[in-house]
């Protein structure tokens, strides 16, 4: 039915009915002391005796004064801040978000001389995407507002989109003269985005860690109730706090008050930690194609006198996993290394696929980025593999040799298939540490040239080198820190 | 000639009993007239104050015939401006003076008018008045400024006082040092700067942590903030401490608005007006509890009753309920409940102007 021409009987009054506000205004009250006398004037041993007796039957504070005195003397030092506990109702639409509830006091009036009846009162919420029904009498119409009458109801809707919405209000009534009139009423507003939320992932040996900036982009303070990370069924969540400041406030204080979380209006932002870690796993860690989900943020925000807003984010992504067809890896490298010396190093080869692999040739690439290759492949510079079946595995030593002392990377350790003709990434760099005290035993006797029986003088260098040597050779062993390291 | 008596000791001089020479028997004794003025002020009528002062000034005869005289007047003047809203002429007022350290505010500098008197005479309602003018004139990073500046001209004279034994003062400058940090918190507290709110308020509470009202304070701040939890913890402490004696109406009024407060937050708008009822049954001058009685009735759906509550509280105690803000509760549900509201807010606007003082902004009526 389309609107209907002509005054109507009926009108809509909408308020929209978030919670009120505790009212904030300081005043202009004083302490009558502070008028009437000089500011030094208790100084004076006369004054001091005799002033406050004076001042105090001035003092008119009981309840049966009939004055504006509270207007303008303090009855308590706090009236100063101007919060008495006052509520005031929200003066004006203001600014709605997504997460919010929405919440409106609707009062239909009968401005006219007479009554109307059989009022059929609907009122629904339009967005772009659906209308959703908020009220509807037809079911039990309002038999009649009387004329100067009025018919009230409070709705409420939950905001999920952003963007224009409209609150229709209709009213179908039968009117003083019993003419069925139609009266629709529109009330546009639009909802936007409260907040933001950007993360980062950043993975340090197993562990995850996931950083949450979030941006509050309304017009009030927020304060944040509750910010919780849902970890997917895989992981396990915790939050990491920065340890608390240790004011020195006293402890009396402290039980009280805990500083809140609040994020200042138009731009403000918190950051949150969270450390997450891989479930325990059956034996294999499966692996799986591309995303790796971690979880979504529940968030709830209050603002004045509690008045809530609750947003979920999508899907948090990890760092995506991508599976190998070809695995390798080092099982066991030798405890000590020496200088010159060949070394063997136990590998590990897995097919991860499904099918029969290889055959494959193991060689160690020439890597320019470290300049002259210290670890280079003693014997045969291209190892070969036979076949590898579905998901099955081989070990395999690898036979190398160090040229130079100290900490020493081996380097570029390469897996080529040659069916496929494919290379594969070399593995992550090893760094060991090469050890030498050979050259110390030889060189010593030599050296020493003494004016002393020779028969006891060599013993007794022997004897001394060897001690030496010996002490030399147990400090290495045992004193020296080995590294053995994968860089990643 | 005893100056170094300690403050306490009463020296035993027959002038103190003498009601003939007693210098402060009646507040017309501290400056002429003190009583009439102090009256039309508590009264409101501050059009009437700036008349008298006016009048007092120009007299042929000058009623003000001691230094501090003028100062006295001077602060009822400047005060009066500030509470017409007119707080150009008020800063000009202020400008008239000298600075206050000046000797020319000195007891000692008129030896024969005040014997044995030092230290200012300058009324502390004027440094105050001072320090407030530039926030009203709209400099509010000016006035934060002299704020901070006059809580250590504060503690500073705490030091003077306390290192010089003078007991009596140390109180008075310590009731000030309250007094300003109060101001303080409504000053952030106005400008939603509620991190900083909540530390000196948590200050003043570390001072005296018994201390009900400030505590409901703390809560107040908390709620509107959003931090229910808080605001529970901090009214629950005032219940405790109610518990603890004997408790006048004020107090016990105090608890079951908190209550009530909880209750509406809650959104159990029912118990909270059950709470507001008791308290204006103990203390029908209860207008917090009224204001607030009348806004959970409308949250209710009950629009009609809840103006009647705001009307009938206007009616029988317009010296209490006659507030801006219930005014401006009022009016938005009049302008909910009428389609031709302005004729009704007019109603109310004339019976304002005949009953309200002089300094009640009727732009709350927004007509």
């Amino acid at each position: 039915m389309s609107t209907t021409p002509g005054t109507h009987s009926l009108a809509f009054r909408v308020m929209r009915l978030c919670r009120p506000s505790i009212h904030v205004e300081p005043p202009l009250r004083l302490d009558p002391m502070d008028l009437f006398v000089g500011e030094d004037i208790f100084d004076d041993p006369i004054a001091s005796s005799n002033l406050p007796p004076l001042i105090s039957t001035t003092d008119s504070s009981n309840s049966s004064d009939l004055t504006f005195s509270s207007r303008f003397l303090l009855h308590h030092p706090s009236d100063s801040i101007g919060l008495s506990g006052l509520l005031v109702l929200p003066q004006a639409f203001g600014a709605i978000y997504l997460g919010e509830t929405f919440c409106s006091y609707i009062s239909i009036n009968n401005s006219s001389n007479f009554e109307v009846r059989d009022v059929v009162i609907k009122a629904e919420i339009q967005t772009e995407r659906q209308r959703i029904l908020l009220l509807d009498t037809s079911k039990s119409a309002v038999e009649s507002i009387r004329a100067g009458g009025r018919y009230d109801f409070i709705v409420e809707h939950d905001v999920k989109e952003l963007g224009a919405h409209t609150l229709v209000c209709t009213a179908l009534y039968s009117d003083g003269d019993g003419e069925r009139k139609y009266l629709p009423q529109f009330f546009k507003f639009i909802v936007s985005n409260p907040l933001s939320v950007r993360t980062k992932v950043r993975v340090v040996k197993e562990i995850t860690f996931l950083e949450a900036c979030i941006e509050n982009h309304t017009k009030s303070n927020l304060y944040m109730d509750q910010v919780e990370f849902e970890p997917s069924p895989n992981w396990s969540a915790t939050m990491l706090k920065a340890d608390e400041h240790l004011s020195d406030n006293s402890s009396q204080s402290r039980q009280i008050f805990k500083p809140p979380v609040l994020i200042k209006s138009g731009g403000g932002i918190h950051n949150y930690l969270y450390q997450l870690r891989m479930s325990a796993t059956d034996s294999a860690p499966v692996k799986v194609q591309g995303s790796n989900i971690l979880g979504k943020f529940q968030i709830t925000w209050r603002t004045n006198l509690g008045e809530p807003g609750r947003l979920q984010t999508q899907q948090i992504l990890g760092t995506p996993i991508t599976s190998k067809d070809i695995e390798l890896h080092v099982v066991e490298i030798p405890p000590v290394i020496r200088v010159n010396k060949p070394f063997s190093l136990l590998l590990k080869l897995t097919n991860q696929t499904d099918t029969e692999q290889g055959p494959f040739e193991i060689w160690l690439s020439e890597n320019d980025s470290y300049g002259e290759k210290v670890v280079m492949i003693n014997g045969l510079q291209i190892m070969v593999l036979p076949r590898l079946e579905a998901f099955a595995s081989t070990d395999f030593r690898l036979n190398l040799v160090a040229t130079k002392l100290g900490v020493q990377r081996i380097t570029g350790i390469t897996v080529f298939d040659k069916r496929e003709k494919k290379t594969y990434d070399p593995l992550p760099d090893l760094e060991v540490c090469d050890l030498c005290y050979v050259a110390f035993t030889f060189g010593f006797r030599n050296t020493i040239m003494l004016d002393i029986p020779t028969w006891f003088s060599w013993i007794w260098i022997d004897i001394i080198g060897l001690v030496l040597i010996s002490y030399a050779e147990a400090a290495f062993a045992f004193g020296e820190v080995f590294v053995n390291r994968a860089i990643s | 000639m005893t100056e170094s008596q300690p403050a306490d000791e009463i020296p035993t001089r027959t002038t103190i009993t003498d009601p003939l020479t007693n210098a402060f028997g009646s507040l017309n004794d501290l400056a002429p007239d003190l009583a009439s003025l102090q009256d039309l002020a508590t009264r409101g009528s501050w059009r009437s104050v700036l008349d008298k002062v006016s009048r007092a000034r120009t007299a042929s005869v000058s009623l003000l015939t001691q230094p501090h005289h003028h100062l006295t007047y001077l602060s009822y003047n400047t005060l009066a401006l500030m509470k017409l809203r007119r707080f150009d002429e008020a800063a000009q007022e202020l400008d008239s003076l000298e600075d206050f350290d000046s000797s020319s505010y000195k007891y000692e500098s008129y030896p024969h008018i005040y014997p044995n008197r030092t230290g200012s005479m300058v009324p502390f309602a004027l440094r105050w008045l001072y320090v407030v003018v530039p926030v009203k004139l709209g400099n509010r990073q000016e006035g934060l400024d002299r704020f901070y500046m006059l809580l250590g001209f504060v503690r500073d004279k705490l030091r003077q006082k306390g290192e010089a034994n003078l007991e009596v003062s140390v109180n008075c400058w310590k009731k000030r040092e309250i007094f300003v940090i109060n101001c303080l918190i409504g000053l952030h507290l106005s400008n939603k700067e509620f991190t900083v709110c909540l530390n000196l308020i948590n200050e003043l509470i570390s001072l005296d942590a018994l201390d009900p009202i400030s505590l409901s304070k703390l809560g107040y701040i908390q709620m509107q903030i959003g931090d229910l939890e808080g605001a529970k913890t901090s009214f629950n402490r005032v219940e405790e401490i109610s518990k603890e004696g004997d408790v006048d109406v004020g107090f016990r009024n105090l608890v079951n608005r908190n209550k009530a407060l909880m209750y509406l937050v809650g959104k159990d708008y029912v118990s909270a007006v059950r709470e507001y009822e008791e308290c204006i049954e103990r203390d029908y001058t209860d207008f917090v509890a009224i204001n607030n009685k009348a806004l959970c009735l409308m949250y209710l759906r009950d629009l009609s009753d809840s103006i009647k509550v705001m009307e009938n509280a206007l009616e029988r105690v317009p010296t209490v309920a006659l507030n801006e803000t219930l005014v401006v509760n009022l009016c938005s549900m009049y302008e909910l409940a009428y389609v031709n509201h302005s004729e009704i807010k007019r109603t109310l606007s004339s019976w304002i102007a005949k009953v309200a003082p002089d300094d009640f902004d009727s732009s709350c009526t927004r007509i």
